[in-house]
């Protein structure tokens, strides 16, 4: 891996609305790397590029908010304040706090969230910017640019949101006398958990953005659309969504209580853990090559 | 990659493995109490000595508000009379000036001395306590800084003195102890948590599984029984468990979840057959009378290895269908003496 990756200097094609690239197979020089290597340069280049843009601060912003919280939790309990966080007028342990964050503000929002803004922009922030062009031109295939970036999405976003659970771990887990060690089994299971969610949203997301014109429209409608409510209507649509089968390898309980009991009610449905996981890894694979396949087959128009 | 992104990666590498091995460090029991957090359990566990061989925590305050109370006092038909008395002797509102009790119960004591330990918590009239004690009979006596009110030993018809003696000491303000003379010192002399149980890793173990339910108590089984001096037949027929630990949550109904470990599997088979055969047994014998179906708890049977795990609620569902039995019988019997009288 080197540090700096000189662009190629290929002028944009003129015209009103010119292609990127004439559609059919592209012809490549002989000394082309093979597909891996190609798609791990252009991980080499895009990481940088994802983890420095402007939207690592919303990414640091969403991921921030529950580390926030965390740290709120704590002082009111160092100063005494509040009696402690409470449900259902009945005291809270921090490994429950943990567990509800985590399936609530992790699992059913921040990683949804990362997955939509990170994978639509994959290929369509190229399209935008008109810069899509350059990569083409590359002697690599198409899918490989896609599969780079999707992996330098993954590892972006894991190496923010899993060290903020982490932190989280050591801020929440201990109120109200809560045990760190009887938590760790938990805590584990959250990290793989959320590894998996991001991949899962990251490759859908990414198809999205590979197909559709407007990518970051039609993903918010999916993520807080449709998986919304396929996920409270009764019948089989929940099982068209991703959100149900991450909701399987939640180890965590709510509250009984209150409104984390009905929100527990209302997911008490979920597959086993390996058909959830065997779903998740599918979609990862079929939607990752779908994407993979649309930006080999797709004509890229560039408006000028 | 830039030496930028790369010197991210390492930090945020960093930050997990450091989150990760302290939680491994917590998760093999090497984690010392208050690292990370306060003590594990609550903060009267530094008064219970280190041998303690049961100890056991009640919210009084959250049970006292409860519904099942509620519920099982109208049930019940209990008054206030009781409470109200002891309120007038003593200036303390069951119900309102306490918050939370914490007990145990220490080794065997020679010649039968008492070995328990009751903390209160809450807002008690020190002067007035100890007024009413000395009254009684009992007699204030000073250790290592603290009062101690002594309760007067008991005689026999020969008169000679016997049984435990009883002791009371206020270990700090809203904090009574009360207890056997030599638990209340043992009380006393560990105040600053040094030789309490919460250097006994053991049992703070079992402290710390606790989710923080209204009540709760942990404990070396063998050792329970063991004082307890049951006839052979009795013992004989326990499984063997070494320890045990049991915790209610009152907010509307009762859940409740009580783990035991066995000393091998073998014998946590054994449980699980017991247990399981009881709860068939009650199943069969609810299954004859509808009415008591709405009565049984759905009991969960769970562990692995030598642990063995019971869980149950009591909902208020189930306390009504009891409280309507209940009165259904009342009618009957009242009818039945009528019909008897006549």
């Amino acid at each position: 891996m080197s540090d700096t990756h000189p662009v190629p200097n290929v002028p944009t094609p003129p015209g009103p609305a010119a292609p990127a690239s004439a559609p059919g197979p592209v012809a490549l020089p002989q000394q082309a790397p093979p597909f891996f290597s190609a798609a791990m340069r252009v991980f080499d280049l895009s990481l940088g590029q994802m983890l420095w843009s402007r939207r690592t601060i919303f990414l640091a912003l969403i991921v921030g908010s529950p580390l926030a919280l965390g740290i709120l939790f704590r002082v009111l309990e160092v100063m005494g304040l509040g009696g402690g966080v409470r449900v259902g007028g009945g005291p809270v342990a921090g490994p429950t706090i943990f567990g509800g964050m985590i399936w609530l503000l992790y699992l059913r929002f921040i990683v949804p969230v990362l997955g939509v803004f990170y994978g639509t922009a994959l290929i369509a922030d190229e399209v935008d910017d008109k810069t899509i062009t350059y990569l083409f031109v590359r002697p690599i295939p198409r899918g490989a640019i896609l599969v780079g970036k999707y992996l330098a999405y993954l590892v972006t976003t894991v190496f923010v949101v899993l060290p903020s659970v982490a932190i989280l771990y050591l801020l929440v887990v201990p109120l109200g006398h809560g045990s760190l060690a009887g938590a760790f089994p938990a805590l584990l299971s959250d990290l793989a958990l959320l590894g998996v969610g991001l991949a899962a949203y990251g490759a859908l997301f990414a198809f999205i953005g590979a197909t559709f014109k407007h990518p970051l429209v039609t993903g918010l409608v999916f993520a807080f659309g449709w998986e919304q409510l396929a996920l409270v209507l009764p019948g089989y649509l929940r099982r068209l969504t991703v959100a149900y089968y991450l909701q399987a390898l939640v180890p965590h309980s709510m509250p009984q209580d209150g409104l984390g009991g009905a929100l527990q009610a209302l997911f008490r449905d979920v597959p086993p853990v390996w058909v959830s996981l065997v779903w998740l890894a599918g979609y990862i694979v079929v939607f990752l090559a779908l994407a993979a396949r649309a930006v080999e087959r797709r004509e890229y128009v560039l408006e000028q | 990659m830039t030496a930028k992104t790369r010197y991210f990666l390492l930090g945020s590498v960093l930050v997990l493995t450091v989150g990760l091995s302290i939680g491994l460090v917590a998760f093999y029991g090497g984690m010392p109490t208050g690292f990370f957090s306060a003590q594990q359990g609550p903060d009267e566990l530094k008064y219970i000595p280190a041998d303690a061989t049961v100890v056991a925590y009640a919210n009084v305050k959250d049970v006292m508000a409860s519904d099942l109370r509620q519920r099982l006092r109208r049930f019940e038909g209990v008054t206030d009379e009781g409470r109200n008395e002891f309120k007038e002797q003593t200036g303390i509102d069951i119900e309102s000036d306490l918050d939370h009790i914490v007990a145990c119960g220490g080794p065997k004591g020679v010649g039968g001395e008492a070995n328990g330990l009751i903390l209160a918590r809450g807002r008690f009239d020190s002067a007035r306590i100890e007024a009413l004690a000395v009254g009684h009979g009992g007699t204030v006596e000073q250790y290592k800084g603290k009062r101690l009110v002594l309760a007067p030993a008991g005689r026999d018809h020969e008169g000679a003195t016997h049984g435990p003696g009883m002791a009371m000491a206020f270990l700090a303000p809203g904090l009574v102890a009360l207890g056997g003379d030599k638990m209340v010192r043992l009380a006393v002399d560990s105040g600053d948590g040094a030789g309490s149980v919460l250097t006994n890793t053991q049992m703070m173990k079992l402290v710390a599984d606790m989710d923080n339910p209204s009540m709760w108590a942990v404990g070396r089984f063998d050792a329970i029984t063991a004082q307890a001096s049951l006839p052979a037949e009795v013992t004989d027929r326990i499984p063997p468990i070494t320890w045990f630990a049991a915790s209610g949550r009152v907010n509307g109904g009762l859940q409740a979840t009580v783990k035991a470990e066995a000393k091998d599997e073998q014998g946590a088979n054994n449980l699980r057959d017991i247990i399981r055969g009881f709860a068939a047994l009650a199943k069969m014998q609810a299954g004859t009378k509808p009415g008591m179906q709405a009565m049984m708890p759905d009991i969960q049977l769970a562990g692995e290895g030598k642990e063995v795990s019971i869980s149950f609620a009591v909902t208020t569902d189930m306390l009504d269908a009891f409280a309507a039995a209940s009165a259904l019988s009342g009618k009957m019997k009242k009818n039945i003496e009528k019909n008897e009288t006549k």
